[in-house]
């Protein structure tokens, strides 16, 4: 799981809970129109209001580490395009035994790493270790347990031994960068395969890639990418708008968009998001144990109005944990829909006919706030009484994602494919349902992604009908550019954003 | 007489100015336009004759919460003051009182808690605490109660080194009764002139724990939280911050002016000159 970063704290607080195990990449084929003629040498200014913490996406680097590196400057065995679609990158082919627990990579020959050594199977092994090492932060790490042992025949080649079959593993080899063994500080530096290399990072304010001319694969369309970190939204318009910078990669509010809606020299990209606001109540604490009073609150809630008050014509409804992009979606708003008098009938017959109390964690940044306001308001017209309780993200980290201490509380979760926490019966929100957990296991197993998603779909049924959660909306995805720009990503699925198709007239 | 022209400028212009808001706080305990969440106003509205400031991204009114926070900013004020008053002047005067050793802890613990910004010291408070207005309050009495302590410490020394302390000494009245006659009567017009002057400092400091989410939860309004909200919608609906904005600098003026009015009034040495 992953929950997006703020800014408004400052960095410090909200490092422990960028957890972004980001997943599923935005591909590159992106927005603006292809200009023809494009200046080989430029330089392309990206805003930005995710800094890294630090550059190793193994050590809490966040999840402006991998908007700046994934892709650019580190590369995978394999990479996601912009449908979800697992294709070959550092990894030429891959073959899997009959009983799907032997995995056998072949690397692609030629490809150099920035300080100029040769990529060879050491360097795949120690990178796969690194991520399931024990103090590894990394996301994926629970993802890639299933490895039990790795070989290294030759410098090409690489097998990996599973404990049991894993569907999702090449998909998962995608977050893995692949980093040089010998390479040391990956705090402050790095050492990948990418068509970027690190120039410089000032901490606070800008990070400067440069295009690696040793680059295996297509070089890169520009020159140099410098991303621009800034604290503040508006002041990250007020740099598009000044040409400060060439293009924001997520813009936070829809109010500040019509002032480039209404301009030639820009262009609004809505592109697709995987990013879900959650009601996530504790489905092990009283009165939530209760199927149906979880029901009667997800219809008690009018989503789309609060979507409406928060991204103003922007953003998607969503009736389970699934996006539109995940293979496994299926429209489900219409299960457990805005319906007060259902909501009324559903508390009487859990014998709530006069409501309840509970608390309601509500981190202190946009938009928790804002929907826990918004919640308390709904609630109230079916007679139940909302507590805000305001919390700081390191809080959050600690009270309710490990120690379980809650009854509510609203979070955002970032990945795509995320639906497969509700098979955890341990994970924060406490959803137990020995089918649910079974079809997930199961699917993870299957033979073929016909059978996985099969089962994934039962899974997204099953947790939507129980109100698992209350999702409250898929967030939009919007990017906005300078109209000079064209091949940037638009969905930028997870925080990636690809640099290396940019051109700019 | 120039100087008490100005002395009466000043304060009355600073009490119109704080009475203005302390009377919207006081009206908003009896009524309000709306409720605090009636959703029904639509989206942004701006000002407009339903909504006189207009409403806020959930449809709530504008003027409302302005009330409700003029309310939050007063008993921020206010509560902040006293304990910072009651905890500032016992450890003040315990100070002052004090010799050797104890007298060097109590103003090293004192010059501490001054090093500490009272915003960082009020985000530790809450953080162990919960967020409410009362753990607001309270972080914010307790930093300023330092400032005051040092103050009043100073303040009591010097009284304790004039004559007539010495003379009542003598004359067999009890410590007691010398604090509540001499001391307190000449430290009170410096001490109520700050104390003044914390009040601003106080519902500024709530403002800003407010504005980072750490102030009163959700659904009350306070004009921090109001600034935040309406940060990001600035260019589209620019009078949900300037409003609260104005009557934070009004209210912070206003305290102000009455302070320096106040201590022309007060001041033994202006009133001897005036005489």
């Amino acid at each position: 799981m992953s929950i997006k970063k703020t800014s408004l704290y400052g960095g410090a607080t909200a490092a422990a809970l960028a957890l972004t195990l980001t997943a599923c990449g935005g591909g590159s084929n992106g927005g603006g129109a292809a200009g023809g003629a494009y200046d080989k040498n430029a330089t392309v200014n990206i805003g930005s209001l995710y800094e890294p913490q630090n550059l190793d996406n193994t050590a809490g680097g966040g999840q402006g580490v991998t908007e700046a590196l994934n892709g650019n400057v580190y590369e995978g065995l394999f990479k996601l395009t912009d449908d979800g679609k697992v294709e070959n990158l550092l990894a030429q082919d891959y073959k899997v035994s009959g009983d799907g627990l032997t995995y056998t990579f072949t690397l692609r020959d030629g490809v150099k790493f920035h300080s100029g050594k040769k990529l060879t199977s050491q360097d795949v092994k120690y990178s796969l270790e690194k991520v399931i090492a024990k103090d590894s932060q990394s996301a994926r790490k629970s993802n890639l347990a299933v490895i039990k042992s790795f070989e290294t025949p030759d410098a090409r080649t690489v097998k990996v031994q599973l404990s049991k079959k894993s569907i999702s593993f090449v998909y998962n080899l995608s977050y893995v960068w692949i980093i040089n063994s010998d390479a040391k500080s990956l705090k402050t530096s790095e050492d990948g395969t990418g068509p970027y290399k690190l120039n410089k990072w000032t901490r606070g304010s800008a990070l400067s890639l440069d295009r690696f001319a040793g680059y295996w694969g297509d070089a890169a369309r520009n020159k140099q990418v410098v991303f621009h970190y800034y604290k503040d939204a508006t002041a990250l318009n007020n740099a598009l708008l000044t040409n400060a910078v060439d293009v924001v990669t997520s813009e936070q509010s829809p109010d500040a968009l019509d002032q480039f809606k209404s301009n030639q020299n820009y262009k609004v990209n809505d592109g697709n998001s995987t990013t879900k606001l959650l009601l996530a109540f504790n489905d092990k604490a009283k009165p939530f144990t209760d199927v149906k009073v979880r029901q009667a609150v997800s219809a008690a809630i009018d989503d789309k109005k609060l979507l409406e008050s928060v991204w103003g014509g922007y953003g998607k409804l969503i009736g389970s944990m699934v996006p539109p992009t995940d293979p496994w979606y299926e429209d489900l708003t219409k299960v457990n829909g805005y319906d007060t008098a259902r909501a009324k009938k559903l508390l009487a017959e859990a014998g709530y006919q006069k409501g309840f109390t509970f608390t309601l964690d509500t981190p202190n940044y946009d938009p928790h706030p804002t929907a826990a306001t918004f919640i308390k308001s709904q609630l109230a017209k079916v007679g139940i009484t909302v507590k805000i309780n305001t919390i700081t993200p390191d809080e959050w980290y600690t009270k309710v994602y490990k120690n379980h201490d809650f009854t509510a509380t609203l979070q955002e979760h970032v990945n795509d494919r995320d639906l497969v926490w509700y098979g955890n019966p341990d994970f924060y929100w406490g959803y137990d349902n020995k089918q649910v957990t079974k079809w997930v296991d199961e699917a993870e197993q299957a033979s073929g992604t016909a059978e996985q998603t099969e089962l994934l779909k039962k899974v997204n049924r099953r947790t939507a009908e129980d109100a698992a959660s209350d999702w409250l909306y898929l967030y939009p995805q919007i990017v906005v550019a300078n109209s000079k720009l064209s091949g940037y990503p638009v969905n930028g699925l997870n925080s990636q954003f690809f640099a290396y198709d940019i051109e700019k007239g | 007489m120039k100087q008490s022209t100005k002395r009466s400028y000043t304060l009355t212009f600073g009490c119109a100015l704080a009475g203005l808001i302390a009377l919207l706080a006081l009206v908003s305990l009896f009524w309000a336009p709306y409720a605090a969440d009636d959703t029904s106003g639509g989206r942004l509205t701006g000002p407009g004759a339903g909504h006189l400031l207009g409403t806020d991204k959930l449809g709530r009114d504008l003027f409302t919460q302005l009330m409700t926070g003029s309310r939050v900013a007063f008993e921020a004020g206010l509560g902040s003051v006293l304990i910072a008053a009651v905890v500032g002047v016992t450890l003040g005067v315990l100070a002052a009182f004090a010799q050797g050793w104890l007298d060097d802890t109590l103003s090293a613990f004192l010059d501490i808690l001054i090093a500490f910004p009272t915003l960082l010291l009020a985000m530790l408070i809450v953080a162990a605490h919960s967020a409410t207005l009362g753990s607001a309050v309270l972080a914010i009495g307790l930093a300023q109660s330092a400032v005051v302590g040092r103050l009043v410490r100073i303040l009591v020394k010097r009284v304790l080194a004039q004559d007539y302390i010495t003379a009542a000494r003598t004359s067999g009245t009890s410590w007691p009764r010398i604090v509540a006659g001499h001391v307190l009567p000449n430290i009170w017009p410096t001490l109520v002139v700050n104390l003044a002057l914390q009040f601003g400092l106080a519902v500024l400091a709530e403002a800003g724990l407010s504005y980072l989410g750490l102030g009163a939860p959700p659904p009350n309004a306070s004009w921090g939280r109001m600034l935040q909200e309406a940060q990001a919608t600035f260019t589209t609906a620019p009078a949900g911050a300037l409003a609260p904005g104005i009557l934070l600098v009004l209210l912070v003026i206003g305290v102000n002016l009455i302070a320096d009015g106040l201590r022309d009034t007060l001041d033994p040495a202006a009133r001897r000159r005036r005489a």
